[in-house]
């Protein structure tokens, strides 16, 4: 039987990349989402015993990533004036401020999706989460995953068909 | 742009982020929640051992010395730290959870915090439900999948996974992040000879920071109750 550790350092390798860019989509901001993720990893270490056990871990620690990140916002919006949390990250933000590593075009242009749209880009294609899993992790139903992934896959076509090709042909 | 093209784009900025935090860090963070965790429970045993100390010594000493030595300790407050402390608390936090009997009979379980397992477990059951409840990734060990309605249903994630029977979950999928997390059980729903296991990952206490685990068990008395 192998050590809880050796588990945990195992899934932490192999997933915390995936998870990292798809918090990553979803809050805008490399050293936000690195944060986020490190402190959902260490709770899924505080939780193994339960986590190994869930049926998809990855959507564990990027669920709670994400709830940290509410929660974070709940708390310094009392002591600070700050615009709402999905305001911040529905902004049109630039390449600058997102993933160094990313493709700023890229980037900026999942960054220009509604949070949520990020969130199913996030789950389904960054996690490789099917539907029914995605809808679960999200609370939403299956249809309306299918729905948001339709809009944002028609947004990011329409943001990056010119600039791809431009790129491919060149 | 045809869609797998830009699905293989997308995917291909897999790999181009790195997380860089080192696995040793996560985890010496990971014991510091558990430790937090635990904290209360330590500190409920450090005020019940003082308890018993101060009984243990007003036992042994005798009255007078007593008196004049600990001349508090003879008050009805002081001789009963352990039942005065624990009592004030709930006066200065939240309610964790609440049960509530609806019209119909069934029983609406809203949690706002993942804490007093036990006293949600014997709530549940003498409400007639079937139940094992325990919280922060802890599970009884008795319960077994029941056996056709073994799946789990994952809070926040709304509904349940596989049939359910008798469970249904609150939320409002526009605002999942701020709606309580809120289920409703139908005892007389529930499939012949099954129970209900509640559990929770993540962090106890903290409102947006664990996830409720609905499942189906085999009811037994080391399980659910009955």
């Amino acid at each position: 039987m192998r050590s809880p550790r050796l588990d945990f350092a195992e899934f932490y390798r192999s997933a915390k990349d995936d998870c990292l860019l798809a918090v990553l989509v979803s809050v805008g901001d490399r050293d936000t989402a690195q944060d986020l993720v490190a402190e959902a990893f260490a709770r899924a270490w505080a939780s193994w015993p339960a986590v190994s056990r869930h049926p998809a871990p990855a959507a564990w620690v990027v669920r709670t990533a994400l709830n940290v990140g509410v929660s974070r916002w709940r708390r310094h919006r009392r002591e600070v004036a700050v615009p709402d949390l999905a305001l911040v990250a529905d902004r049109p933000a630039a390449g600058e401020a997102a993933g160094l590593c990313v493709d700023p075009r890229i980037m900026a242009a999942l960054l220009r999706l509604p949070a949520r749209q990020r969130q199913v880009i996030a789950l389904r294609l960054v996690l490789d989460m099917d539907t029914e899993c995605t809808a679960r992790v999200l609370g939403i139903a299956p249809g309306t995953v299918q729905a948001h992934l339709g809009r944002a896959m028609a947004s990011l076509r329409s943001e990056l068909v010119s600039t791809l090709q431009e790129e491919s042909q060149s | 742009m045809i869609e797998d093209e830009l699905i293989t784009v997308l995917r291909q900025q897999r790999g181009k982020v790195v997380m860089t935090t080192p696995v040793e860090q996560i985890i010496s963070r990971g014991h510091a929640v558990r430790n937090r965790r635990r904290a209360p429970g330590l500190i409920a045993a450090a005020v019940g051992a003082a308890a018993a100390a101060a009984v243990a010594v007003s036992v042994a000493l005798p009255a007078s010395r007593l008196a004049a030595s600990h001349p508090a300790s003879g008050s009805p407050a002081a001789s009963s730290p352990a039942t005065s402390h624990p009592a004030r608390l709930p006066s200065v936090r939240l309610a964790a959870w609440t049960v509530t009997e609806l019209a119909d009979g069934r029983i609406q379980v809203t949690f706002r915090e993942a804490t007093d397992a036990a006293r949600l477990q014997r709530t549940l059951r003498a409400d007639g439900i079937p139940v094992s409840v325990t919280f922060a990734g802890k599970q009884n060990p008795a319960c077994q999948p029941y056996s056709s309605h073994g799946g789990q249903a994952y809070w926040p994630f709304g509904q349940s996974t596989g049939p359910l029977n008798g469970v249904s979950f609150i939320h409002n999928p526009k605002d999942a992040y701020t709606t309580p997390y809120a289920l409703v059980i139908d005892p007389s729903a529930l499939p012949a000879g099954s129970g209900l296991q509640i559990t929770t990952s993540g962090v106890p206490g903290g409102a947006d920071n664990f996830q409720l685990d609905v499942g189906l068990v085999k009811a037994s008395p080391q399980c659910t109750g009955s």
